[in-house]
């Protein structure tokens, strides 16, 4: 497809009609940069739709989500209401399910992106605020699981989410008041509920606009990026599709192959509704947070049998913090295809960062 | 109990087969597809001159013969093994009727092996017209073991009026040929066929994906849209031998699809509906993302979309197989053999007629079960009769043994402690009474009781029954840190 | 679609004449094309479908319990003290009591926790369901023990010679 063949040259009625929204919103230049945009073609190239598919299930997130508040309640009806959706509404259980089920696959395919992202090394110049606007993505995908992961009420989620806040309240100075003020009063309640429905429904959606839109741009306006063994190779060597249709149709297949796998596991897996919570009762043993905390649940547990008092956890804390500045530091320093010593390096975080989390992980999972 | 229970934790007995038997079929069904294939792929190679195809032909019959020969065949005799160990006396009941149709399998099997073994090491060997012969000759050996396997698959689910008026009377074989050729023997035939023919082309996409695109644009293009169109017919003929299945199904297994299985709540849809709904959504977006990722643009076609492809093959075949053996619920063989082992007809000992469901009720499931006296001999002296009547106290640890042993018999063969279908969390929240309660239910197994439909009879005395209900409470009391 | 046929193109140049000629890519892009049409149709199909039943549940809820508004089950009148009998209330089963003092009751006999079928023991005068154990009081029809959240939704009863009238509240 060429410009001339592009649909303004046609005088038919449907030519008329692309004019009539050319000349008022720019249509054909939108087309001209989507027909002249290519994507890397290489043998890491499978990784490109790994962002892509964030945004699908982000997306599956919204539809769904939005369904769901038609019958969900905050407050003092919000299992009542969460039973209603599962048990009562016709295809209640299919749209719940496909919510947690695709909130899931969406943290898991959003790590993938990032460690994908990292080890191609593409936060490097100029994409640095790609990669962290990437971060505050991630952060903010992490805070609508943990707030959205209350709203059920039941006891799973009301004790995970006690533990949960157990973290921030280890907080030297602030720590207290920060977790008080999240939970509305002294223990996780009805309260909670309340401020964790609007962050989960208001808030957060808010900011994610905002800055996966910023994200995009960025993605539009820098290209994808090639890993260093494509920048090596001559120019060329190296090979590209056209991202108007080839790449989008491809993008296309890859989101079918998602919506089948999140039906697989919503239609055979549904999820489970627990019993009431009852904040009386006590914790059920092996209580422990969504998979995506496990790590740091698991560090703070074992600082927190390590050292005496509250400092293993301040301990704990800190050291989440300081690799998680290092980990949104790293396009700093390592800048460049030509800094060998500094692209080593930041291989080795990466390593590091990556093995750190899967051990720490199954270590949660091994000691519950 | 009359063999030893397979106690496999967290998946449950019932699930390893499954597995393995998804592993098999991916590979079992690409035995005969692929054999097609490969004779038609080298018959057009050799017919239109395209040459080049004779130098992946190879590499893919290399794969092909590996992936069958090595990991269909064990896999193959891992469902023997795990069969036998999950279900023995259905795994009886198939080989006593069966033995002469296994034997023939067993045959075209030899053939099949040795014919795939030929045909690869023969390459550029021996002329090429007989090449092409071996290629037609495996690939009628090995359609003739489906063809084969297909008559005893099918029977579990439809044995049929002839065979089930003789069950029970030793005079089974005499019956064979209508037993084989039961109700949804050629619909089951003509939808594995199907599947088959997909799957051969699923593979080749997979090893057409390994083609380096940019050395062999040409042929990478020929061989990927070639494969890709493998996937066609079955996509426009399975609905329609999917029907043809379904209408020669027993309405009561039919009606499975309209009732709750994991939970009885309104609009819920059933396991079986929610299944197949996966099979008909995964079947249909293959040929899509077929189409989508390797049809439109065949040279750039890598591993990785052919991997996704087998990965919605491996969905569509996973959830066929595990709806159609849903559809049996709650027999193993339909109308004669409960899932728990139990014989719905009653069967010719010697002389006697004798039910299974009315003795074991009258003697005690444990009484007749060989394998609980070996486990604990306490466990059958007849437990004398006011014992039911004494109150509740402390379970003594004789009724927990003879719980356990009732549950490892009856419940085991679907259910686990914590894992796939944990009874604990199945019970969660009830008292021994209401879990009495539900057995009772399962115990009278009425027309009208909601489990009736998919949950077999619980035999055994009173004593047995609460013993059960014991080991059950035990079960679902909740630790407490 | 362009790119389908610079593949063609190619493989015209590598000098074997290919299956498709240029009128049969013509009726094959129709074909093509209404393969991806059905395909589309049956996707968004397959989507919207659950998302309208999940969003009329409360319409068709309204619907039918708004078609049946009296019922007078047969043989009601010969049910003795102490027994009961089940009848269908439009579309839901419901249960018609007739207590020992000869007060008649009737409630929906849908379980309140997960949809089963409750029935009346008149031995421990109970309305018991025994998929997980619930039990309402029988004149009530409010949960006494087990997990039901809510009570069942009680009728009126009325007796008017030999005909036993149950209704909405």
């Amino acid at each position: 497809m060429t410009k001339s063949s592009s649909p303004a040259s046609e005088r038919s009625t449907g030519g008329k009609l692309w004019e009539f929204f050319d000349q008022r919103l720019g249509l054909s230049g939108i087309l001209d940069i989507a027909l002249h945009k290519t994507v890397p073609q290489h043998s890491q190239s499978v990784w490109y739709f790994m962002g892509g598919l964030t945004l699908f299930f982000f997306l599956v997130q919204i539809v769904t989500g939005t369904l769901l508040l038609i019958y969900y309640q905050p407050g003092g009806n919000a299992y009542d209401s969460v039973r209603r959706i599962t048990y009562d509404i016709d295809f209640g259980w299919l749209i719940r399910s496909a919510h947690s089920w695709s909130a899931n696959l969406m943290v898991f395919v959003l790590f993938v992106h990032m460690f994908s992202v990292y080890f191609m090394k593409a936060y490097r110049r100029p994409r640095e605020f790609g990669w962290w606007s990437g971060l505050v993505l991630m952060v903010l995908t992490m805070t609508f699981g943990f707030s959205g992961y209350l709203l059920p009420m039941d006891e799973l989620s009301f004790f995970a989410t006690k533990v949960g806040l157990e973290i921030p309240s280890k907080m030297p100075l602030v720590g207290p008041a920060a977790a008080s003020l999240l939970r509305g009063g002294p223990t996780v309640g009805q309260e909670t509920v309340h401020r964790f429905f609007a962050l989960h429904v208001v808030i957060l959606p808010a900011l994610f606009m905002l800055f996966l839109t910023f994200h995009l741009f960025l993605v539009q306006r820098h290209g994808n990026a090639l890993p260093p063994s494509e920048e090596r190779k001559p120019e060329s060597a190296r090979r590209s599709i056209r991202f108007f249709p080839d790449f989008l149709l491809k993008d296309l297949a890859m989101w079918l192959i998602a919506l089948n796998v999140l039906g697989l596991f919503a239609c055979l897996y549904p999820w489970d509704l627990g019993l009431k919570a009852d904040p009386v009762a006590s914790t059920p043993v092996g209580i422990h947070p969504e998979w995506y905390f496990m790590s740091q649940f698991q560090l703070l547990k074992v600082l927190g049998n390590w050292f005496p008092g509250a400092v293993g956890e301040v301990i704990g804390i800190l050291m989440v913090t300081i690799s998680g500045l290092v980990w949104a530091l790293v396009p700093l320093f390592d800048r460049s295809s030509d800094n060998k010593m500094m692209s080593r390096v930041g291989t080795w975080i990466g390593i590091l960062a990556l093995a750190g989390l899967i051990a720490l992980t199954v270590w949660g999972y091994a000691a519950l | 109990m009359n063999y030893p229970v397979w106690d496999v934790p967290i998946l449950g007995n019932g699930l390893v087969i499954a597995l393995i038997a998804v592993f098999h079929i991916m590979i079992a069904h690409f035995a005969v597809g692929g054999g097609l294939y490969l004779a038609m792929a080298e018959s057009r190679a050799l017919r239109t001159g395209r040459r080049e195809w004779l130098e992946f032909l190879p590499a893919h019959s290399k794969f092909f013969l590996i992936l069958t020969g090595v990991f269909g065949t064990v896999s193959g005799v891992g469902i023997w093994f795990s069969i036998g160990l999950a279900a023995p006396e259905a795994t009886s009941s198939l080989i006593h009727n069966f033995v002469f149709g296994w034997a023939i399998e067993w045959v075209f099997f030899l053939v099949e092996l040795t014919a795939a073994a030929v045909y690869y090491y023969t390459w550029g060997r021996i002329p090429e017209k007989l090449h092409l012969k071996v290629g037609w000759f495996y690939a009628i050996a090995s359609l003739a073991t489906l063809v084969i396997i297909n008559g005893i698959l099918t029977f579990m689910l439809t044995p049929g009026q002839t065979w089930l008026s003789v069950a029970g009377t030793g005079s089974e074989p005499d019956v064979f040929f209508a037993a084989f050729f039961n109700p949804t023997y050629w619909p089951g035939l003509f939808l594995r066929f199907l599947s088959c023919i997909s799957l051969a082309g699923v593979w080749a996409l997979l090893t057409g994906s390994l083609i380096d695109g940019r050395q062999r644009p040409e042929l990478k293009t020929d061989v990927i849209r070639w494969s890709a169109k493998w996937l066609v017919p079955g996509f426009f003929l399975l609905p329609f031998c999917m029907v043809w299945y379904l209408w020669k199904v027993p309405t009561a297994q039919v009606e499975l699809a309209q009732l709750g299985v994991s939970t009885i709540g309104a609009g819920m849809f059933t396991q079986v509906t929610r299944t197949v709904l996966i099979s008909i959504m995964a079947s249909g977006t293959i040929l899509a993302v077929v189409y989508l990722a390797a049809y439109r643009n065949p040279v750039d076609f890598r591993i990785g979309f052919a991997l996704g492809v087998l990965l919605l093959a491996v969905a569509a075949t996973g959830t066929s197989e595990q709806a159609r053996e849903l559809l049996r619920k709650p027999y193993v063989i339909v109308d004669y053999l409960y899932s728990n082992s139990v014989r719905k007809i009653p069967v010719h000992r010697g002389e006697l007629v004798v039910s299974e469901v009315e003795q074991f009720n009258k003697d005690g499931y444990l009484t007749h079960s060989i394998w609980a006296k070996a486990a604990d001999a306490r466990t059958v002296q007849p437990v004398p009769s006011d014992a039911d009547e004494k109150p509740v106290t402390v379970p003594s640890d004789l009724d927990v043994t003879r719980g356990k042993l009732m549950f490892r018999g009856q419940c085991m063969s679907c259910h686990t402690v914590d894992g796939y279908r944990s009874i604990r969390r199945l019970l969660a929240g009830r008292n021994e009474k209401s879990i009495h309660n539900i057995l009772g239910m399962l115990h009278e197994n009425k027309e009208d009781s909601p489990y009736h439909a998919y949950m077999p009879p619980l035999v055994g005395t009173e004593s047995e029954i609460s013993a059960l209900a014991t080991y059950l409470n035990g079960l679902v009391v909740k630790p407490i840190e | 679609m362009s790119d389908s046929s610079d593949v063609r193109s190619k493989k015209d140049a590598g000098g074997r004449s290919p299956v498709n000629d240029s009128h049969v890519s013509v009726s094959r892009r129709a074909a093509v094309g209404s393969v991806v049409g059905v395909f589309s149709v049956g996707y968004v199909g397959a989507v919207s479908y659950p998302i309208y039943r999940y969003l009329n549940t409360p319409v068709e809820r309204a619907a039918s319990a708004a078609q049946v508004t009296e019922v007078s089950p047969p043989d009601a009148a010969k049910v003795k003290l102490g027994a009961s009998q089940t009848f269908m209330f439009g579309s839901r089963p419901a249960v018609l009591i007739h207590h020992e003092d000869g007060q008649w009751s009737a409630f929906d006999a849908v379980c309140t926790h997960l949809g089963c079928t409750v029935k009346y023991e008149s031995s421990k005068d109970r309305i018991y369901c025994a998929c997980h154990g619930g039990v309402y009081n029988a004149e009530t029809g409010e949960p006494e023990a087990g997990p039901p959240p809510r009570a069942l939704t009680r009728y009126k009863v009325e007796v008017k010679d030999d005909e036993v009238i149950v209704s909405r509240v």
